[in-house]
């Protein structure tokens, strides 16, 4: 089988990129190796091989492949882990503990900007124990946070019962915040959960299709067509399925109508940023030297978009994306609300009309819990499946 | 509500992946103009009376000569309403970001041109705050504070501060030593209009999320949230209450949208250019670009 044959026959199916996600095999250390010390004699075979690979302008001229981009792009994410000498499980421990640091800075700065503006209100008391408290609840929440007493105490005692989870009782829903909120987060679980799936599939098909076309016109015009889709807020996208879908304001909630446009709309929002920067992460990997290399010693087409390019982009893709999926809950707080999805951001908007702190303070403390899980997560899954973070050598080894 | 894409994307994405081989200037140019006319389409509406309730003038359809694009459920015209709201949804969004940029600025120029543990704290400080989606602190905060302009202005500036932190950071950072002055001040130059464009999308689209659930903008202000919330109420009978103020919200998010990714396109250093060689000189880690 020529090379050639292959390079011209081998469009890669849009699908293929799905089944990856279950198998993702990455580069071998020795493949990259022999690229880089094998990059120097390519010259010619580059010119006659890989011309498929280059991004080529519209009328047809080629321009030269931004060859070092992809290469850094890899290590940008890797740069912390290559940063450390320790060995796998210290490096992954050390992760996690600045995630854990992460998440008490957010939930300090959150719990200090509440207890000031808590404080600068005309009735902190009242405040804090939720709206439509009767006066035996409001004087027990100024004994149990010890309103009389000094500034930096009741700053102290607000932040004590903040550690403790006790953010109190909830008037308007007669239950405890934290038993309310965590009635709730379930849904809102339910309901990303099914957003990620839908958004694997077409967003990671959609972005190795795309990336694998940079540089052509179809890329340019499916490139603008997902910056406008992006572009859409999942505000009026909500409202105007809504609309379409002839709902209204009365109409049963939780319905499996209103579940699949919340799920609909929240996909619209994901789809168009992870395809971006996965194409992205596709067309950076293609023009690697090592991708190069294997094509010239011999590698199909298939072979090189399965063994080569996707376990190295989705890796990157990968770390992108827990930003995103972290962003994706405040597009859940508004689009729970609008479709009446009884999960946490639908209460979080619903206790901020009737001023019941302290399930605003509950909700927001479980949102940054989940937010910075997220990240744990992606980062537990990186050093699954990346080999510069698990095969990187230990000390002793060295 | 995207903060930290603009973020990642100038740090990764936008200076490292070869997107487009070739800038298209269509977008630039397209998001220009969309943003001029919303400009234009504020000032317009300025002089309209948005404001004006007429009970017997209610739900009027669109078509009519007095009210083009109809009334409302209070009987107010709803191309008045619409067009005031890109007067106070640019009102609110345009300082928020100038002064974003002002904070973010000096937060990222610091870190960078620092070492040890200040950069260390300061870059973490930027990378969680970035990290962390500010529209669910923004809600709380604007709820207890009270609604209207002032606290909206504040919350949103204060909040959306970091992706700027980062974005300067990122490109003013050659990766072990900050860059020379000179190509410091270039990179700012060339970074701050960017995320400038975005974090203004961005903060539009907060503004009416905001808004829409109530504690954004005060309940008679000419927001596009305030009005997108009263018409799903009556979305069933009165669909163009939905329709006008989601296209002038589209207008905008899309233009800046569009401008900003255009302008990075234009700007961004490509791989071999003087602005991306300095990076590898300054840099003993990196290799620099294979020739």
């Amino acid at each position: 089988m020529g090379l050639q044959a292959h390079t011209e026959s081998a469009a890669p199916k849009a699908a293929s990129g799905l089944i990856l996600m279950l198998f993702i095999k990455p580069i071998s250390r020795q493949t990259a190796v022999v690229a880089v010390l094998r990059n120097n004699h390519l010259t010619r075979i580059r010119r006659s091989t890989t011309a498929r690979w280059r991004p080529a302008t519209p009328s047809g001229q080629v321009v030269a492949p931004p060859i070092d981009a992809g290469s850094k792009l890899v290590s940008v994410e890797a740069r912390r882990w290559e940063g450390d000498r320790h060995g796998l499980g210290a490096r992954v421990g050390m992760r996690l503990a600045y995630r854990a640091v992460q998440l008490a800075a957010v939930l300090v700065t959150a719990a200090t900007l509440l207890f000031v503006l808590v404080r600068v209100s005309s009735s902190p008391a009242a405040l804090l124990a939720g709206a439509g408290a009767s006066q035996a609840q409001i004087r027990a929440a100024r004994l149990g946070y010890g309103l009389d007493g000094p500034i930096l105490n009741q700053y102290v005692t607000f932040m004590v019962r903040g550690l403790r989870l006790d953010f109190g009782w909830s008037p308007v829903h007669q239950a405890l915040a934290l038993e309310l909120v965590r009635q709730r987060l379930p849904a809102t679980l339910v309901l990303s959960a099914c957003v990620l799936a839908l958004t694997g599939l077409v967003a990671v098909s959609l972005g190795v299709w795309l990336g694998l076309r940079a540089g052509r016109p179809e890329h340019g015009w499916a490139f603008r067509l997902l910056l406008t889709g992006q572009s859409l807020p999942a505000l009026a996208v909500g409202l105007v399925l809504f609309q379409v879908f002839g709902l209204t304001p009365a109409s049963a909630a939780g319905s499996p109508l209103r579940f699949s446009l919340s799920v609909l709309t929240l996909t619209w929002w994901l789809v168009p940023r992870v395809a971006r920067f996965t194409a992205g992460t596709v067309a950076a990997a293609a023009h690697q030297s090592w991708v190069l290399t294997a094509r010239a010693m011999g590698a199909t087409s298939r072979e090189l978009l399965w063994s080569h390019v996707l376990p190295n982009s989705l890796l990157v893709a990968l770390a992108l994306a827990g930003v995103q999926v972290a962003f994706l809950l405040s597009s859940t707080v508004v689009v729970e609300w609008l479709f009446g999805w009884p999960g946490l951001g639908e209460l979080l908007a619903g206790s901020l009309r009737t001023g019941d702190f302290p399930v605003v303070e509950a909700t927001v403390f479980m949102i940054a819990i989940v937010v910075f899980a997220v990240y744990a997560a992606v980062d537990l899954a990186l050093a699954a499946v990346d080999p510069r973070v698990r095969k990187a050598p230990s000390p002793a080894a060295v | 509500m995207t903060g930290p894409m603009l973020a990642q994307e100038m740090g990764v994405s936008r200076r490292l992946m070869p997107m487009p081989a070739i800038p298209a200037p269509g977008l630039l140019i397209g998001g220009a103009i969309g943003l001029a006319l919303a400009a234009m389409l504020g000032l317009v509406g300025a002089g309209l009376a948005h404001e004006h309730i007429a009970s017997a003038q209610r739900l009027v359809p669109p078509g009519t000569l007095d009210h083009p694009l109809g009334t409302d459920q209070l009987g107010r015209d709803v191309l008045a309403r619409t067009l005031e709201g890109f007067r106070w949804s640019l009102a609110v969004v345009v300082p928020a970001t100038a002064i974003a940029a002002l904070v973010g600025t000096t937060l990222g120029l610091a870190a960078a041109a620092n070492g040890g543990w200040t950069r260390t704290i300061l870059e973490s400080c930027a990378e969680t705050a970035a990290g962390f989606p500010f529209f669910i602190l923004a809600a709380p905060i604007i709820a207890l504070a009270g609604r209207g302009y002032g606290p909206l202005l504040v919350a949103l500036a204060i909040l959306s501060s970091a992706p700027f932190a980062l974005a300067v950071f990122e490109s003013t950072w050659g990766g072990r030593y900050p860059i020379p002055v000179t190509p410091a001040f270039h990179a700012v130059r060339t970074a701050l209009p960017v995320v400038s464009a975005f974090i203004l999308a961005d903060l539009v689209v907060a503004e009416a999320c905001l808004s829409f659930l109530g504690v954004g903008a005060s309940a008679s202000a000419p927001s596009w949230g305030n009005m997108l919330a009263d018409a799903q109420q009556t979305v069933a009978a009165a669909p163009w209450l939905l329709y006008v103020p989601a296209t002038a919200l589209l207008l905008t998010v899309v233009s800046a949208n569009w401008f900003g990714e255009g302008l990075g396109q234009i700007w961004t250093p490509t791989v071999g250019s003087p602005q991306e060689t300095w990076r590898f000189r300054e840099d003993p880690g990196s290799s620099g670009p294979i020739r």
